[in-house]
């Protein structure tokens, strides 16, 4: 039916106007618990990666909480390798930081493919006896199609591999998305991540790596993807190299040898 | 022979009488002892020697250097492998062989043979008895004839494979191959796609540990120890040229003498093939020729680009043409003429466009070392629109000269 | 079938389905039908916004200026999908991780949009509502019947649970990978739609 103009306006107007209250007091009164969500599952994989959770785990609220108590949340300067307190890592959103050049800088051309480092970078550290027991780094990079996010946890010794996981990721299903696969993952759980000169080592080879104890450095191909699994070593050297963790790293072992 | 004519004619009558859905059956196994006697009802229709049958017949014998490779060849590279350290699979074959007395030995001719024909054949019949299947399900639901279109389809697909390919996953390629390749459009000749080749796409997408990747191409145990299992494409587009040139020579390549899918090793084979294909007018040596051409203008182009991150860039023409299924590809795969354009220019265009894919595919996207199916695959969608602006120029080009002498 | 509410309802079931005759929301079905549980939060959410969208303007029919009517609609089904998405994020966060940008781009839906113009623009409120469950449910149906053999065939499991012990856990099933990729969808629904017509022969196009 054919309206005045001004009949149209109006009209508009007022629809518009509910939709707009509509829309805003229902991001408004859900916005803390949809914050909650996020932060918790971030938290559940960094347990993942701590080895305090699996990943086909149903974990509620209070257990992710009760879990992630003695985990503490640091914020690094990667750079000088310094902790900083002043930084709340509640907030800390570390992609966002890393797209945002104001808190970050560019890479240098590198093999992992990783395009801008932030500043500042998101750890965790799990303490026992009030030393360090664990360390929690999140790692980034190309494999084939796409770019892996993950974590890998370091011992209180800053050298042997506790564990792996990613948690996002687009590689082909059944070859490079073994890297999800548990059994793979279990591979890694007592390699060595440097060599003897604090240098980055670990690798991902093709075709089969011996046992932890005689063949530290190097971890079995995953079969049919060589290059999710070339590109998985790549990240992991890259972040503990010295673009990456290197600087806290050295930090810390001058801490705990000195 | 009389025989046989007796039997069948007496059978005509009870496949004409109640079990009627079924002619379809009898008629193809009619067919295929004795040259049919009826004609055309219809007052016009082409007259030529060559029917389908009589062209799926010349297809199968040009095919028959490949079918023999993919026998002597699989058993070759078995035998070497296991007689370089590697273990024997374990499966009925290698039980099999120490049955009848064969060593895995590379030199010995007839182990080989015999130990490749026990992967080959295998697969054939399970292709052969899964694909008949569908086709004569289709013929009795749809009531026509079961046509031959199938038989090249079945010869192709299984020497398209690798020779440790799980017999049930080639039934299920080719159930695929025969209903979304074929029937879904309408049955033989109503195709876009090639049905061999959807059927290799599919298994290969659904099950890509078994169809790609390191350790299927040689019918051994070849991840844990020294043997190296890699395709030696695999392996340019690892390493590129150095790790070729060191390791193989070209003709080794030619021959097919390298692992590979069963039938597509010998560039020597479907050279054969090719030729008495182009000698008889089934095969387009359009096609065939503008494949290469295209292959050549594309490596050689990358050949000058170079690329410091991707040593495959540095691989020449004369390796892509060797290695690989390229040579199978371009003459038994990219010729099919249901698939491939109907017109002369049609052809040139779409064949060097495979030629320029197949080393795009190669060499820049870094998942698949191969090219060849995705290449076809992809030329086979675009072949209408190919055909219809050659068709169009061609009336547009005429349409001119008329106008000119007017 | 005499009965406008009763044909509202299931004629969209089987011969008039959004997916498989209409062919709408094709984008979305691909994407969402891995698994069984993105499957269902996605049909729910389509309903729920359906409904919505269609109760909302039946009742505004009337006043809706015609030079202006689209962008009304768009407006009203825009806010409902935010709120839905919302509640989402707050509720089953997982699950609302995985729909990523889906769910927002159930506006895009163009079953939506396409039951608001032609159905609730000239039917009162309740009868519009009966046929978004419809048109929904139509959907829905496609949907969880592409992801359950999505994800049986495709990744051994069922809602998450697994019924083919697969290989590399030590079963015997080799999922497929297919199945896993769009395409894998793509064959599904162009199964689907092959045997619906082979069935009901009438819903084929005339060439």
């Amino acid at each position: 039916m054919q309206r005045s103009a001004a009949y149209s306006i109006l009209f508009a107007a007022v629809v518009c106007l509910v939709c707009a209250v509509f829309v805003s007091s229902s991001a408004v009164s859900l916005k803390s618990r949809q914050d909650e969500n996020a932060y918790l599952d971030k938290q559940r994989n960094v347990l993942i990666a701590a080895g305090l959770a699996r990943e086909d785990e149903v974990l509620t609220t209070e257990d992710i909480q009760e879990r992630f108590g003695p985990v503490e949340s640091v914020i690094v300067d990667l750079q000088t390798g310094e902790e900083l307190a002043d930084v709340d890592p509640q907030t800390f959103d570390q992609r966002a930081a890393a797209s945002d050049p104001s808190t970050s800088s560019e890479a240098p051309d590198n093999p992992a493919g990783i395009q801008r480092i932030p500043n500042w970078a998101l750890v965790y550290r799990l303490e026992d006896n009030e030393e360090l027991g664990l360390l929690i780094l999140p790692i980034e990079g190309k494999g084939l199609w796409s770019t892996l996010y993950g974590f890998i946890a370091l011992d209180a010794d800053l050298e042997t591999i506790r564990g792996i996981t990613f948690y996002e990721h687009k590689e082909t299903p059944g070859l490079g998305g073994e890297v999800d696969n548990p059994r793979w993952k279990a591979l890694w759980p007592g390699r060595l991540a440097f060599g003897d000169d604090d240098q980055p080592r670990i690798d991902v080879i093709r075709g089969r790596a011996g046992p932890p104890a005689e063949d530290p450095y190097r971890v079995d191909g995953l079969s049919g993807a060589t290059m999710t699994g070339r590109g998985v070593g790549r990240l992991v050297r890259f972040w503990l190299g010295d673009e990456g963790f290197a600087p806290y790293l050295n930090s810390l072992r001058k801490g705990s040898r000195g | 022979m009389r025989l046989l004519r007796a039997l069948l004619d007496k059978q005509e009558k009870i496949f004409s009488g109640k079990l009627e859905r079924l002619h379809p059956l009898h008629e193809a196994g009619d067919t295929f002892f004795f040259t049919p006697g009826k004609v055309t009802k219809n007052p016009s229709h082409v007259r030529d020697a060559l029917d389908l049958k009589r062209t799926m017949i010349v297809v199968v014998i040009a095919l028959a250097g490949c079918i023999f490779m993919a026998c002597y060849n699989t058993g070759y590279q078995g035998n070497l492998a296991i007689a370089a350290g590697a273990t024997a699979l374990e499966s009925w074959r290698t039980s099999l062989m120490a049955t009848m007395g064969f060593a895995f030995d590379p030199s010995d001719f007839l182990a080989c043979f015999v130990h490749g024909a026990l992967y080959y054949l295998p697969v054939l019949i399970v292709t052969l008895a899964v694909g008949g299947l569908w086709e004569a399900v289709f013929a009795v639901v749809r009531r026509h004839e079961i046509n031959e279109g199938f038989l090249v389809t079945w010869m192709l697909f299984p020497l398209i494979l690798p020779p440790t390919v799980p017999l049930w996953q080639v039934a299920l390629g080719i159930s695929f191959g025969v209903v979304v390749g074929k029937e879904v459009f309408g049955g033989t000749g109503y195709n876009i796609l090639n049905p061999a080749l959807v059927a290799r796409a599919f298994v290969f997408f659904a099950y890509p540990a078994e169809l790609s990747g390191d350790k299927v191409w040689i019918a051994a145990q070849t991840s844990t120890d020294g043997v190296s299992g890699a395709t030696w494409l695999a392996s340019a587009a690892l390493e590129g040229r150095a790790a070729i040139d060191t390791g193989l020579t070209w003709w080794d390549a030619f021959l097919g003498l390298i692992p590979g899918s069963m039938g597509e090793t010998s560039t020597l084979a479907c050279l054969a093939g090719a030729v008495l294909l182009v000698v008889t007018g089934i095969g387009s040596w359009r096609i065939i020729v503008s494949v290469a051409v295209g292959t050549i203008a594309a490596a050689s182009l990358l050949n000058a680009v170079g690329s410091t991150t991707n040593p495959f860039f540095e691989l020449p023409f004369w390796w892509h043409f060797v290695l690989g299924g390229w040579a199978f590809g371009a003459v038994f795969m990219a010729t099919e003429p249901v698939t491939a354009p109907g017109t002369n220019t049609g052809r040139v265009v779409y064949g060097f466009l495979i030629g320029v894919l197949v080393v795009l595919i190669r060499v820049v996207n870094p998942a698949y070392p191969e090219g060849m199916m995705l290449g076809i695959l992809f030329m086979n969608v675009f072949a209408p629109v190919i055909d219809h602006f050659s068709i169009t120029s061609n009336v547009k080009r005429r349409t001119a000269r008329y106008v000119n002498i007017d | 079938m005499a009965n406008p509410a009763r044909e509202a309802l299931l004629d969209p079931l089987f011969n008039n389905n959004p997916i498989t005759l209409q062919v709408l929301g094709i984008c979305s079905a691909l994407a969402v039908t891995t698994k069984m549980d993105t499957a269902v939060v996605m049909s729910i959410a389509v309903i729920a916004v359906l409904t919505f969208s269609n109760f909302f303007v039946s009742l505004i029919r009337n006043q809706i200026p015609t030079n202006i009517r689209i962008i009304i609609q768009l407006t009203i089904i825009a806010s409902l999908v935010i709120v839905t998405d919302q509640i989402l994020k707050a509720y089953v966060f997982e699950i609302s991780k995985q729909l990523s940008v889906f769910v927002g781009l159930i506006i895009t839906n163009c079953i939506i949009m396409g039951r608001a113009e032609a159905f609730a623009m000239q039917n009162p409120p309740v009868l519009s509502i009966v046929d978004a469950l419809g048109n929904g449910l139509g959907y829905s149906l496609i949907l969880l019947m592409t992801a359950a053999i999505r994800e049986v065939f495709g990744s051994g499991k069922f809602y998450g649970i697994p019924v083919l012990p697969i290989v590399s856990e030590g079963g015997w099933y080799t999922p497929n990978g297919l199945l896993v990729l769009s395409p894998g969808a793509f064959f599904i629904i162009g199964f689907f739609i092959w045997a619906l017509r082979t069935w009901k022969p009438d819903q084929v196009e005339a060439d």
